[in-house]
């Protein structure tokens, strides 16, 4: 098989890599920010039951959390297994996401000074305008470069839905090698995945540099 | 510090040393008390899969379990992920792949070393009985399921190219297992795969499922050893031929759990 035609094949794969990737970071970052908010919750029992939901999602392989989603209902209740596997996989990915999401939000929420709060409650802001106009935009500068992290391994991630058989880009390239008994599929892979990671660093890098204007 | 980093560098040459050890037994020509790997899918029943036990078991890890006695060999198993087997058969994680395999040109092509064939197969479709399929020509549009790496999957791209174009979508998964739970739970309408596997699990879900068997792309299973390991094909073809004659081999095949597989198999249909 020509090089061309490899590339090709697994180029339409990519497009699936990109549905998961794109469709997880837009559910995942908002839920992540609820979860966040949740485990920091004034309610004791709150908190605690979000801290076991995370502690959860960070304790098991994503691969069996997809398996559950996917194939979970039809083992428990008959249930169809969904036709179009893209839904399971967003699923799973997003709720396992915005766990670590979470923890990256409350690690930056947390460690703005109380004095800052205190401040602006002496200026006249209300608790939400605090939050909104003074917090957040430091917790986004501060936590970027570890949700960069999180963003570069979705990236990788998303060869797992090969479990559920979701036909993405890695999928496509093991049927390649297979069928020609070939190891060319996974360097052109790698060559797909680091591409698409150089660009998700170099928008980061430019979102860092974004929000400098804050320089202490 | 200094000396935790010296430590642990002493620690790693030494695991290095004890594995360049291990390797050169291995390796070490035929003689007896040389350890041979056996590589399967683990998820093959019943050529090889895992028992209530947690053992390794199944009919080819039966015969070579007992070649490897017969040859004087250490015999163990080592479970490959079995769209990348012949890699790791390289990598030398195993000595040979024996596992229910089909012999493909283009294993013969890239120089590795096939035994002479011993089971004769044949893929048939696994339907829903109540779902109106009765032949390939019915699933136009439908969605169908195969194992990837399986010959199943080598066949739609080949010489079943033109049927597979007919089909609404083909999914690749990475166990039968997967491709069962897709169609029990109607994600796919058939499952393209290998006949006796397809008859054991119907048998075990009574009525709901049906075989529909045009003899599509019949064909056969072998081992594979590495590129120029002739001396050990040799060898356990040797050692295979002596179970058969000795009548061991029809034994181990007479099992109820091998019912479904032992018309099919070459040695013992040709006496």
């Amino acid at each position: 098989m020509a090089l061309s035609v490899m590339i090709e094949k697994m180029s339409t794969g990519f497009e699936k890599t990109c549905s998961i990737f794109f469709l997880t970071l837009l559910f995942a970052l908002p839920l992540g920010v609820v979860i966040a908010l949740l485990r920091m919750s004034k309610s004791f029992v709150i908190s605690r039951i979000t801290q076991l939901f995370v502690s959860v999602l960070r304790g098991t392989p994503l691969m069996l959390q997809l398996l559950a989603v996917t194939y979970g209902p039809f083992y428990l209740f008959g249930t169809s297994v969904s036709r179009n596997k893209l839904i399971p996989v967003v699923i799973a990915f997003s709720i396992n996401y915005a766990a670590y999401f979470s923890e990256i939000y409350r690690g930056g929420i947390e460690s703005i000074s109380v004095g800052q709060y205190e401040a602006a409650t002496i200026l006249g802001y209300s608790k939400m305008k605090t939050f909104i106009r003074i917090i957040l935009p430091q917790v986004i500068r501060r936590i970027l470069p570890s949700v960069t992290n999180e963003i570069v391994t979705l990236v990788k991630d998303t060869s797992i839905a090969f479990t559920v058989s979701y036909q993405e880009m890695f999928t496509i390239g093991k049927q390649i090698a297979n069928s020609q008994t070939s190891f060319t599929p996974f360097i052109v892979a790698g060559v797909f995945y680091y591409v698409f990671n150089a660009i998700v660093g170099f928008v980061m890098g430019r979102a860092e540099k974004a929000m400098s204007y804050y320089k202490q | 510090m200094k000396k935790l980093i010296a430590l642990l560098l002493a620690t790693l040459m030494v695991l290095a040393f004890a594995g360049c050890g291990s390797d050169n037994g291995n390796n070490s020509g035929n003689s007896a008390g040389r350890t041979f790997i056996m590589g399967i899918d683990a998820e093959y029943p019943p050529f090889s899969y895992m028992n209530d036990a947690g053992d390794y078991a199944g009919f080819d890890v039966e015969i070579c379990k007992a070649a490897c006695e017969l040859l004087g060999w250490k015999f163990e198993v080592f479970a490959v992920n079995w769209d990348q087997k012949l890699i790791q058969l390289d990598a030398n994680e195993c000595d040979c792949v024996w596992s229910g395999m089909t012999i493909l040109d283009s294993m013969k092509e890239a120089g590795y070393v096939i035994s002479t064939p011993y089971f004769d197969n044949t893929q048939v479709l696994l339907v829903k009985s109540d779902s109106g399929i009765n032949s390939s020509s019915d699933l136009a549009g439908k969605a169908v399921a195969v194992q990837l790496g399986t010959s199943g999957e080598a066949l739609l791209n080949g010489d079943l190219a033109e049927l597979k174009d007919t089909f609404g979508e083909l999914v690749t998964c990475d166990s039968f297992l997967k491709c069962f739970t897709e169609l029990e739970g109607n994600a796919v309408d058939a499952v393209l795969v290998d006949y006796p596997v397809a008859k054991s699990y119907a048998d075990s879900k009574g009525d709901s499922l049906k075989i529909i068997n045009e003899e599509l792309g019949a064909e056969q299973y072998g081992i594979a050893f590495r590129k120029g390991d002739n001396d050990t094909c040799k060898a356990i073809e040797e050692a295979v031929q002596k179970l058969v004659e000795s009548g061991k081999y029809a034994e181990i095949a007479s099992k109820d759990e091998y019912k479904e597989i032992v018309n099919n198999l070459i040695f013992l249909n040709n006496k």
